[in-house]
C-alpha cells in the first residue's frame, strides 16, 4: 500500500512539474508579459510580474484541484473575469502574431493601410464571439 | 589641429535614451583614443536638437557621427565597434507620472497573476486532468475512491516546483545567475522594436545619415 502511495506522489511530482514547464514556456514564450512590459514601460518590474505569474498559477492549480471554495463575491468576480479576459486577449492575440498570420495576410492582400481597423474588428470580432459562447452556452 | 596617425574608437548602443534635448556625441557613442583632450572635446559636439513639438525618437546613422568627429579632426582614424545605426529616444521627465506608472505596474501584475490561475484551471480542464487522475488511481490502487487525494497533492507541489524552477528565482533568491525566462524574452523582443525602427526610418528615408539634407524628397519609398 505505502509502495502505491508512493508511486503516485512521484507521478503526482513529476506530471506537475512538467506541466508548469510546458504551459509556462508556452505563455512566456509566446511573450504576453513581455509585451504588457514593453507596452506600459515597466520593464525593470518583470521579477514582479514572474512571481505574480508564479503564484497565480500555483494558487489557481489548487482551487481548481480541490475545488477549494472561494466566497469573494460578485464585484471581485467580475474584477477576475476582466483581468483573466485581458490575458486570454493578449495571449490570443500574441498566438496569432507568433504564428505571422498577420505579416502573411498583409503581403497577400496588400492591406497596409488598414492595419488598425483590422485590429479593431479582431478586438470587437472576439468580443461578440465570446458573447454569443457565454449567452447560449455553447 | 595636427592630430595625426591617431585612431578614434567609438563604440554605441542600438538604443539611447537621453533626458536633454541637446543631443552631443559623448550621449550617443563612448570613446576612446590615446589623446584625452581629443575625446573630452569631441564628447561636448552637438549632434541634435530635438524639437519640443513632434517627433521625439531619431535615427542616426553611424557614418554622420563619424562625420561630425571629421569636421573637427580631419585627420582622425575613426573605428566604430557599435551598432551601425542609433536610436535616440528623447524621454521628457515631467511626462512620467509617478502615480500612473504605479497604476500600470499594478494593471500588469493583477492580469499576470489572474490570468495565469485562470490559464492552469483552463489547462486543467482541458486537458482532463481529473479524469486522467481516476484513471491513474484505478490503474494503482484499483479504485477511484481515494481516501487522501495524494495525487492531487503531489502534483499541486510539482506544478510549484516546476514553475520556479522555470522561473529561475523564488523570492528575491535566484536559484542561478542566468537571466529569467521574461528577461531573456524582453531583450528579444526589443530587439525585434529596434530592428524595425531603424529599418523604418531608413527605408522612409527619415534615418539622420551623410550626404542629404534629412527630407525625405530624394528618397524613393
Amino acid at each position: 500500500m505505502l509502495v502505491k502511495q508512493i508511486l503516485l506522489t512521484i507521478i503526482g511530482l513529476s506530471s506537475g512539474i512538467l506541466v508548469a514547464g510546458g504551459l509556462f514556456g508556452f505563455i512566456v514564450s509566446l511573450g504576453v508579459i513581455s509585451d504588457f512590459a514593453d507596452r506600459t514601460h515597466s520593464g525593470n518590474r518583470i521579477r514582479l510580474y514572474e512571481r505574480a505569474l508564479a503564484l497565480g498559477g500555483s494558487l489557481g492549480n489548487v482551487i481548481d484541484l480541490f475545488g477549494i471554495p472561494m466566497p469573494v463575491g460578485r464585484w471581485l468576480l467580475a474584477v477576475f473575469g476582466i483581468f483573466a479576459g485581458v490575458f486570454v486577449g493578449g495571449w490570443a492575440m500574441a498566438l496569432a502574431e507568433t504564428l505571422n498570420v498577420f505579416p502573411i495576410f498583409m503581403r497577400r492582400a496588400k492591406l497596409v493601410g488598414c492595419i488598425p481597423y483590422i485590429i479593431l474588428s479582431i478586438a470587437i470580432g472576439k468580443g461578440i464571439g465570446s458573447l454569443i459562447y457565454f449567452w447560449f452556452g455553447w | 589641429m595636427s592630430v595625426s596617425n591617431n585612431i578614434l574608437y567609438i563604440k554605441g548602443d542600438q538604443s539611447v535614451e537621453v533626458t536633454k534635448r541637446d543631443v552631443t556625441l559623448g550621449d550617443l557613442v563612448t570613446m576612446e583614443c590615446s589623446q584625452q583632450n581629443v575625446v573630452s572635446k569631441l564628447k561636448t559636439i552637438k549632434v541634435m536638437k530635438i524639437p519640443e513639438k513632434g517627433q521625439h525618437r531619431f535615427v542616426v546613422s553611424i557614418l554622420k557621427i563619424i562625420e561630425l568627429i571629421h569636421k573637427e579632426y580631419p585627420n582622425l582614424e575613426v573605428q566604430s565597434y557599435g551598432s551601425p545605426d542609433i536610436i535616440v529616444t528623447y524621454e521628457n521627465q515631467q511626462q512620467n507620472n509617478r502615480l500612473w506608472q504605479i497604476c500600470k505596474i499594478a494593471f500588469v501584475t493583477l492580469t499576470t497573476f489572474l490570468g495565469s490561475a485562470f490559464a492552469i484551471i483552463t489547462f486543467n480542464n482541458d486537458s482532463g486532468v481529473p479524469e486522467i487522475f481516476d484513471n491513474i488511481y484505478e490503474l494503482i490502487i484499483g479504485t477511484t475512491q481515494k481516501s487522501f487525494p495524494i495525487l492531487e497533492l503531489g502534483y499541486s507541489v510539482g506544478l510549484v516546483v516546476g514553475i520556479l524552477v522555470f522561473f529561475n528565482h523564488f523570492g528575491k533568491k535566484k536559484i542561478s545567475v542566468d537571466p529569467t525566462p521574461i528577461e531573456v524574452e524582453m531583450r528579444l523582443y526589443e530587439n525585434d522594436i529596434q530592428t524595425t525602427v531603424i529599418a523604418e526610418y531608413a527605408r522612409k528615408g527619415q534615418e539622420l545619415d551623410v550626404g542629404e539634407t534629412n527630407t525625405t524628397d530624394n528618397h524613393r519609398t
